[in-house]
């Protein structure tokens, strides 16, 4: 078992530096002067070149690799040119910010979706089926921005029951979820967000529990003389590890992926702070959203390797 | 979005013979359970209705979609001969949205493509040429793999500066890695089947074999993959215009109409609710015959 | 984020199901008046000194936290604004050296440190930004700042209460210059030992507002400065707030919701619905226009009779119609009421005017390369308006064609001039045209030709060059303002730019705000401001 596990581990340090050398390399496929932005309308070339010493940018691309890699795996992320704010402190704040929405979203969508998929996989071919199933398409197909933005005009502009915007009525640093004034913030990007796991988790557990019941083993149970209820409850835990994985994969896919729902609500979270950084060119934060955000993709690819490999240990021999 | 989170875990067919065996009556019975698949084939009919629509556009639009006019900004529905009213520039909706499909179906058919040409191919290589040339190709695809797929695309296309063609260039790079996994999966299936060895004792050359029984047996899957993959990639191209990293206006857009219009939403609501509705409608079929296909070819990814 | 703990179950299942739930919300204990205000920019102004994010930054934050020597007057809206005293109570120039300013400093000001504001801070804040060898020098500042210290060459102590600043030539208009250079504190930067990043959450100036807390990228909260030097620019409510909202949609939204009730630039087409709820839209000319800026070196627009027939072609009252009357039709480069608009030539719409003009020229089709941005400061609702522009250029014989590009990749266009882009016929960057120089005398002197300066199409006239000499040489208020109001005409008259509109810059206000005066500035005064409970 340790073994497995440390295998798994020295497996994703190659991936984990192939992460950092497409993170590096990605924004220098960038067309213009990543300086352009702080430089004013009339600078000069003496004073763009000055600029760019000042930022390490005049140096050869390997060299500034390597730089740049040293100084991260000390925890340096270098400065923001925007703020001039060390980007560690940047990039953490705001991925707080997403997983204060994926903590909700996720586990939202897994009560949701398991429950669909789990009504659904039990009465296969059945109306309740059909209406789970196409629910779960359209889950999976709505833009959710659309969706976002949908619903700030209805529950925030027209009903005024929720706020439309921003993250609680003081900001990110003195949210809290234990108070609704600042609760209510996360009501609508969460369920924006939940929109496309729902889906995902809901098809994936009606799969799998519809495996289960052509299962040799609950006709077993059934020939038993177990009633359906049993039967249903050993069904559901033999679905749940499948379910569960595929549950921890959409936490790092929500992480990585909420840009757009960030951006129709304004939230403070990593995929408003990465457009920006695309906006503003600003490279360091760049490099460190995206590599911060597939580390924790990587990371959480491990655990759930890791976790399905504990609870069914058959994994672990392919 | 996040829909290639369902990882191929390789392709199962419902009995041990690989279909290369029984060709024909495994096509055949396919095209039978599809013609028995009502609901798929109206949805088939519908993506085929929005395709043709696209194409021949501008047969069928009733105005000129570029052509403004400010006197009849934002018209509401049936306003003077405009079926669905105007836009933010007094252009026909009804226009833009048809040959809005044009960009959004190229910039969800087009990635998938080039996805399946270079990823399927690397797969076959992968898993038929052995140790380090499939190490070597996997272990990159791994890497990319490590990016959640809407963070990737963004990445790409942010920092190539937007457009169609860089849009379009990010979604197939999210997609290769995927489609090589599953091309890689069932090629080393099928390589360590029996009648592949019997193929080769017989003196077939490499690429015979790969031509006659390992592509048979992959494109299957790969195929069905590739259909899964039509819808996911026009939800991340129509979020990409959205962003502004994706077409660039004046050209029609779904994504792009949904991000303009919304400056107007207090004024047009319904107006605004169009070109998504349109990306909706678009991705659910194409999702829905998907799942259509794939189980009449009885594949599980 | 909180740690776990008990109730966290409880609170994580009521925030899922939160819309189910009838939670009422606390009680608010506090009855502080607070003004918060929705900008336009993508992020928090710096707020080192010299902010970024363009005009924007200065408006809410720069002149809130800081003052310069020379302050702008906010105070009214019927007439165009100029600068008054600021942290200098008055300046002259030196009768017997042209290049030598003095300027008396205001006594008994203090930083909001505590610290007593002297000469010595003068010259400090000007090295901060000028001297590489000084310790205070700040690279960032020196770039936000550098436009307005080209003519700087040295400053001295003349006494306790008086700088002098000796220019690299002659400039009678420098004064200007001071008022965009803002004045921060040594004694706080001393204290933090140079270290920018920290002054940035610690910043100490002698503005009305003080600072009070900062949420990264979110949001900046200021408290009135009880203490200021001008008694009447004793801000009227408890706290200010700034939060940045590039998109017009959530503007609106927040304003509508409740969660902002200053909002800066409403979307046109949003305008009737914040009307019908009861918001107030304030709008007021102020300098700023929306034109193309042309190339002089090569192309069409070389010849002044194309330059007339696109101004001639283009039917401005459609610009004001298709952004919903928040804008003005715009004649020549100033608005009209400006000191030193005078009687301009005026480009009315005539399309037979435009199509001679073009057949004079020998220029059928017209064919045109204009260089557009999507978005950005001032830029209004760039797509929108370009294609109106490119569709009435076309009827009278033009054919245009754009370059879109992004904000950045425009301002870099607009930075490296016409040398770099010789293809290019004219960009659209908006302008903003506070005072005389920047306005009128930046973009047709030679000095000024691209890379280095504002010239950006190499425009040069004899009679222009010349005037604009005599003009910077004058020190009488008087027989200068004369001088500035025949280069405007001038200007219009030789067609130096494609002139489209003049924003009118709506902001909508919750209509519990009383006492804004809108200025007709790029700045605003925001502490009359008071907020009903």
């Amino acid at each position: 078992m340790l073994g497995y596990i440390g295998r798994r581990i020295l497996f994703a340090i190659p991936i984990a530096f192939g992460v950092s050398v497409v993170c590096f390399s990605l924004v220098y496929l960038a067309p213009g002067d990543p300086l352009q932005t702080i430089l004013p309308s009339d600078a000069t070339a003496e004073m763009v070149a000055q600029i760019k010493q000042a930022y390490g940018l005049d140096r050869p691309l390997p060299v500034q690799f390597l730089l740049w890699l040293g100084h991260v795996l000390t925890g340096d992320f270098g400065m923001s040119i925007s703020t001039r704010r060390p980007v560690i402190l940047e990039v953490t704040g705001a991925l707080s910010n997403t997983f204060m929405l994926t903590s909700f979203a996720v586990p939202l969508a897994f009560i949701v979706g398991y429950t669909m998929g789990a009504i659904a996989g039990c009465f296969p071919g059945r109306a309740i089926d059909r209406v789970v199933t196409g629910a779960s398409v359209v889950g999976v197909s709505l833009p959710n921005y659309w969706l976002g933005i949908v619903l700030v005009i209805v529950f925030a502009v027209e009903l005024m029951a929720l706020p439309a915007t921003g993250m609680g009525p003081k900001g990110s640093a003195e949210f809290s979820f234990f108070r609704w004034s600042d609760a209510q913030y996360l009501v609508q990007p969460v369920v924006t967000l939940s929109m496309i796991p729902v889906g995902i988790i809901s098809r994936t557990t009606r799969a799998a529990v519809s495996e289960v019941l052509n299962q040799d083993f609950v006709t077993t149970l059934r020939a038993k003389g177990l009633g359906e209820f049993a039967v249903i409850r050993h069904v559901l835990k033999n679905s749940a590890p499948q379910v569960l994985a595929v549950m921890g994969l959409q936490f790092g896919y929500l992480m990585g992926g909420s840009i757009l729902v960030e951006t129709v609500f304004t939230w403070p979270g990593s995929g408003f702070m990465l457009s920006k950084a695309i906006i503003n060119r600003d490279i360091p934060v760049l490099q460190g959203t995206i590599l911060f955000l597939a580390m924790i993709f990587v990371a959480t690819n491990l655990v759930v390797d890791l976790l399905q490999s504990v609870i069914d240990p058959r994994i672990r021999r392919s | 979005m996040s829909q290639t989170a369902t990882l191929p875990a390789g392709a199962r067919f419902d009995d041990d013979l690989p279909p290369a065996l029984r060709v024909r009556g495994y096509w055949s019975s396919v095209g039978v359970r599809l013609r028995h698949d009502p609901a798929t084939l109206c949805f088939g009919v519908i993506v085929l209705l929005i395709v043709l629509a696209a194409i021949f556009a501008p047969l069928i639009a009733p105005f000129d979609p570029y052509k403004e006019s400010v006197v009849l900004r934002l018209k509401p529905f049936g306003y003077r001969g405009h079926p669905l009213g105007t836009d933010e520039l007094g252009r026909d909706l009804l226009s833009r949205l048809i040959y809005g499909g044009r960009s959004s179906l190229l910039m969800g058919l087009v990635p998938v493509c080039i996805a399946t040409a270079l990823g399927g191919t690397l797969g076959v290589i992968g898993g038929f040429a052995g140790r380090t040339v499939n190490a070597a190709i996997m272990r990159t695809m791994d890497v990319f793999y490590a990016f959640p797929s809407v963070l990737l695309a963004v990445a790409i296309s942010g920092a190539m500066g937007g457009g169609m063609a860089n849009g379009m260039a990010a979604l197939a790079l999210v997609f290769i890695p995927a489609m090589c996994r599953v091309a890689e999966t069932a090629t080393a299936q099928v390589r360590s089947l029996d009648f592949i060895e019997a193929a080769r004792a017989t003196g077939a050359g490499t690429f015979t074999i790969v031509r006659y029984h390992v592509l048979g047996n992959v494109l299957g899957p790969v195929f069905i993959y590739a259909s899964s993959l039509v819808s996911v990639s026009i939800l991340l191209a129509s979020g990409l215009s959205f962003l502004g990293l994706g077409v660039k206006p004046p050209t029609p857009d779904w994504g792009l109409m949904l991000s303009t219009l919304r400056q107007s939403i207090y004024v047009a609501p319904l107006s605004c609710a169009l070109p998504g509705a349109a990306i909706f409608v678009t991705s659910i079929c194409f999702n829905l015959v998907s799942d259509g296909i794939r189980s009449a070819m009885d594949v599980r990814l | 984020m909180n740690p776990p703990n008990r109730s966290f179950r409880r609170a994580a299942l009521a925030c899922a199901f939160a819309p189910l739930l009838a939670w009422s919300a606390p009680p608010q204990t506090h009855a502080e008046s607070v003004v918060t205000v929705a900008m336009t920019a993508g992020d928090i102004p710096n707020t080192t000194g010299n902010p970024d994010q363009g005009f924007e930054g200065f408006r809410f934050v720069g002149y809130n936290l800081y003052d310069s020597l020379a302050l702008w007057d906010l105070s009214r809206s019927d007439k165009p604004s100029d600068i008054k005293p600021g942290l200098a109570t008055s300046w002259e120039v030196d009768p017997n050296n042209h290049r030598r300013w003095i300027f008396h400093l205001r006594q008994g000001v203090k930083w909001h440190d505590g610290c007593p504001f002297t000469a010595e801070d003068v010259l400090w804040n000007l090295a901060r930004v000028t001297d590489q060898k000084a310790p205070q020098f700040y690279t960032l500042q020196m770039a936000l700042s550098r436009s307005y210290t080209t003519n700087f060459e040295s400053a001295e102590k003349v006494d306790d209460n008086t700088v002098a600043i000796t220019t690299k030539v002659a400039e009678s208009l420098f004064p200007y210059s001071m008022s965009y250079l803002l004045m921060v504190s040594r004694c706080r930067a001393e204290a933090l030992k140079y270290d920018w990043g920290a002054y940035a959450e610690h910043p100490s100036g002698t503005g009305p507002y003080k600072f009070d807390r900062m949420v990264a990228h979110e949001r900046l909260e200021l408290l009135p400065n009880k203490d200021y030097w001008d008694p009447k620019r004793v801000a009227k409510h408890d706290r200010l707030i700034l939060l940045p909202m590039p998109e017009a949609a959530t503007r609106t939204a927040a304003l509508l919701t409740g969660q902002v009730n200053f909002v800066e630039a409403p979307s046109p087409d949003a305008i009737p619905r914040l009307k019908s709820a009861g918001m107030q839209i304030v709008t007021n000319q102020y300098p700023h226009n929306w034109p193309y800026i042309l190339n002089f070196v090569r192309g069409p627009m070389t010849d002044i009779r194309v330059r007339r027939a696109a101004n001639y072609a283009l039917n401005r009252s459609e610009f004001v119609e298709l952004l919903g009357g928040m804008a003005m039709e715009e004649y020549a480069t100033m608005p009209p009421g400006t000191p030193y608009y005078g009687h301009p030539v005026r480009y009315e719409f005539n399309q037979d005017k435009a199509k001679a003009l073009l057949k004079e020229a020998g220029c059928m089709p017209c064919k045109i390369v204009l260089a557009i941005s999507t978005s950005g400061s001032g830029q209004m609702q760039p797509l929108p308006m370009n294609e109106l522009v490119k569709s009435q250029l076309e009827e009278v014989g033009f054919q245009v064609e754009f370059k879109v590009m992004d904000w950045n990749s425009l301002i870099e266009v607009g930075r490296s001039g016409v040398v770099k882009y010789p293809e290019i016929d004219g960009y659209n960057g908006s302008r903003a045209l506070l005072d005389p120089l920047s306005a009128l005398i930046k973009p047709v002197w030679k000095l000024h030709w691209s890379p280095a300066g504002a010239n950006w199409g190499h425009f040069y006239d004899p009679e222009i060059e010349e005037l604009v000499g005599q003009i910077l040489n004058d020190f009488d208020a008087e027989t200068r303002l004369e001088k500035l109001t025949k280069l405007h005409e001038l200007e219009n008259d030789r067609a130096l730019m494609i002139w489209v509109v003049h924003d009118l810059n709506p902001r909508a206000l919750s209509p519990k705000l009383h006492g804004f005066v809108q200025a007709q500035n790029w700045f605003q005064d925001l502490t009359p401001i008071s907020v009903d409970p």
